[in-house]
């Protein structure tokens, strides 16, 4: 497929939504904080930004570099971000998602937020070059398959509407081309992505859903996964983290983008939530359920794998 | 074919050339009480089965098949009570998900599903744990030793594949 430019025009005007509206919440003290995104300091680039007077509202952007699932902000793992009254926060659908989850999952309460909602297009896959402008190859592959660029429920949603084409989906090729070989050439494939892993522990930091205090692979008595970075840690690393995010996992690929031996961390997880969509018809992200998939059961759930 | 010779009380044992490691996860209540009955009743299965005793199948975390294999098992067995049966009422329910989902994430890294057998036993089946134990020991004898892991464990470190085309130029242009 030839390179497409994708329209992010309505970005500027969603900008403006964004600041009028947060300007707003924290003038009439609605809200005691607004997490959203900011120039940085190369051209073109963005950061997170947590503003808490009305004056600084002009400071909020939206562009194709607002890649960070700012949702991660709110969990317990982020111990220096007040959360004292409510919050607003600007979101994507696709982060959107993430505090979904964390409201099933008793972290955060809908009543303690307001969501800024982005009618979203499309981010850029990565930020090395943050003035590229979004095409169907510089857009994220998370954005090519994204089911939710209108966010739902939120307090408020600029009106503008994303226009962006139906673009090829890199992960669902990715897993099926994976599915189709032999268990000893995934084998093969795993372990070459596997071992290239450092343990920097940069996608569990980033993950809104790692928000647990003591991960299980740090614990060392007893120790179940192995911490060094060597091949048969990182191995037991991944799958350990694959299965704690099965039926969690928002897709945000944020822990695939913050990466920095390029592992498709997200490949795993996205498998897994194919899986519990054909096993349990279980989507995660949409509503806000209080069981999830693997913390629920039914008793006509499959087994004929078990004699 | 096995061939039994000798006194039925101590049947002289085939001599393998590859005697498979299995590691059998199971529940207290009716697996293990299951594979007692089948000691009590003087049944035979293959000695290579080690069998973990937990107190339901909703205590045995994924990690534990991972660790098993990772500390050289060739094969495991995961086993316990028959849907309904469960000491705690819904923990062979939890479990059953937790496996169905595992299964499909080994697979996709993987590892051959044939060297990972779930299975319901209860305190009554002595039978069905002899033929369980049997099964999955000869199936994976015919596969052969699980190497996968093993040799994972034996490589040191990744420095071998950082070998980028990105890194090289880095490092030439220092
Ligand atoms: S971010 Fe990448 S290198 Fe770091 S621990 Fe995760 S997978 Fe490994
Ligand atoms: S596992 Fe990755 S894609 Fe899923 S929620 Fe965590 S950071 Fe996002
Ligand atoms: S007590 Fe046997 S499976 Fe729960």
């Amino acid at each position: 497929m030839s390179n497409q430019p994708i329209d992010t025009s309505i970005y500027s005007a969603i900008s403006t939504a964004i600041q009028t509206e947060a300007k707003r919440i924290l003038a009439e003290e609605q809200v005691s904080a607004v997490i959203g995104y900011t120039t940085a300091r190369r051209q073109g680039s963005a950061q997170p930004i947590v503003i808490t007077a009305a004056n600084d509202a002009a400071k909020l952007i939206f562009s194709p570099a607002c890649v960070n699932n700012l949702a991660v902000y709110l969990t317990k793992a982020k111990k220096e971000i007040p959360k004292q009254g409510r919050i607003g926060i600007v979101v994507k659908g696709c982060d959107l998602k993430a505090l979904v989850g964390l409201m099933g999952e008793s972290q955060l309460r809908r009543e303690d937020l307001y969501l800024i909602g982005v009618p979203c297009a499309g981010v850029l896959g990565s930020t090395v070059q943050p003035a590229t402008a979004l095409t169907s190859d510089s857009i994220a592959p998370k954005c090519s398959e994204c089911d939710a660029r209108l966010p739902q429920g939120c307090d408020f949603v600029p009106s503008q509407t994303p226009a962006t084409p139906e673009l090829e989906h890199k992960y669902a090729a990715e897993i099926a081309r994976l599915e189709a070989l032999t268990p000893h050439e995934r084998w093969a494939y795993w372990k070459e992505q596997f071992s290239k892993c450092i343990k920097c522990y940069a996608c569990r930091q980033v993950c809104p859903f790692c928000f647990c205090e003591q991960c299980l692979c740090d614990r060392n008595k007893p120790q179940m996964v192995e911490t060094t970075p060597r091949p048969a840690g990182n191995t037991a690393w991944h799958i350990v983290r694959a299965m704690h995010l099965a039926g969690r996992c928002a897709g945000c690929a944020e822990c695939e983008r913050v990466c920095p031996m390029d592992i498709p961390l997200n490949l795993l997880n996205r498998k897994m939530a194919k899986e519990l969509k054909e096993l349990y018809a279980y989507e995660a992200g949409f509503e806000v359920q209080d069981k999830g998939p693997l913390t629920s059961y039914e008793e006509k759930d499959d087994q004929s794998f078990i004699k | 074919m096995v061939e039994i010779v000798g006194s039925t009380m101590h049947p002289e044992k085939q001599k393998h050339s590859f005697e498979p490691k299995i590691i059998a996860f199971v529940c207290t209540w009716c697996t293990y009480a299951g594979a007692d009955l089948a000691g009590t009743s003087r049944m035979q299965y293959p000695a290579n089965v080690r069998v973990l005793k937990f107190p339901c199948t909703g205590r045995i975390d994924p990690v534990f098949i991972l660790k098993a294999f990772q500390q050289g098992a060739d094969g495991v067995l995961v086993s316990g009570c028959h849907p309904g049966d469960c000491h705690y009422i819904a923990g062979n329910f939890h479990a059953r998900r937790r496996f169905a989902v595992f299964r499909k994430l080994l697979e996709f890294v993987g590892v051959d599903l044939d060297r990972l057998q779930f299975s319901w036993v209860s305190a009554a089946e002595g039978g069905k744990w002899v033929e369980m134990v049997s099964d999955l020991t000869e199936r994976v004898r015919a596969m052969g030793p699980m190497t996968e892991f093993k040799e994972l464990a034996l490589e040191e470190q990744w420095s071998g594949a950082i070998d980028t085309p990105e890194l090289k130029e880095a490092y030439n242009s220092i």
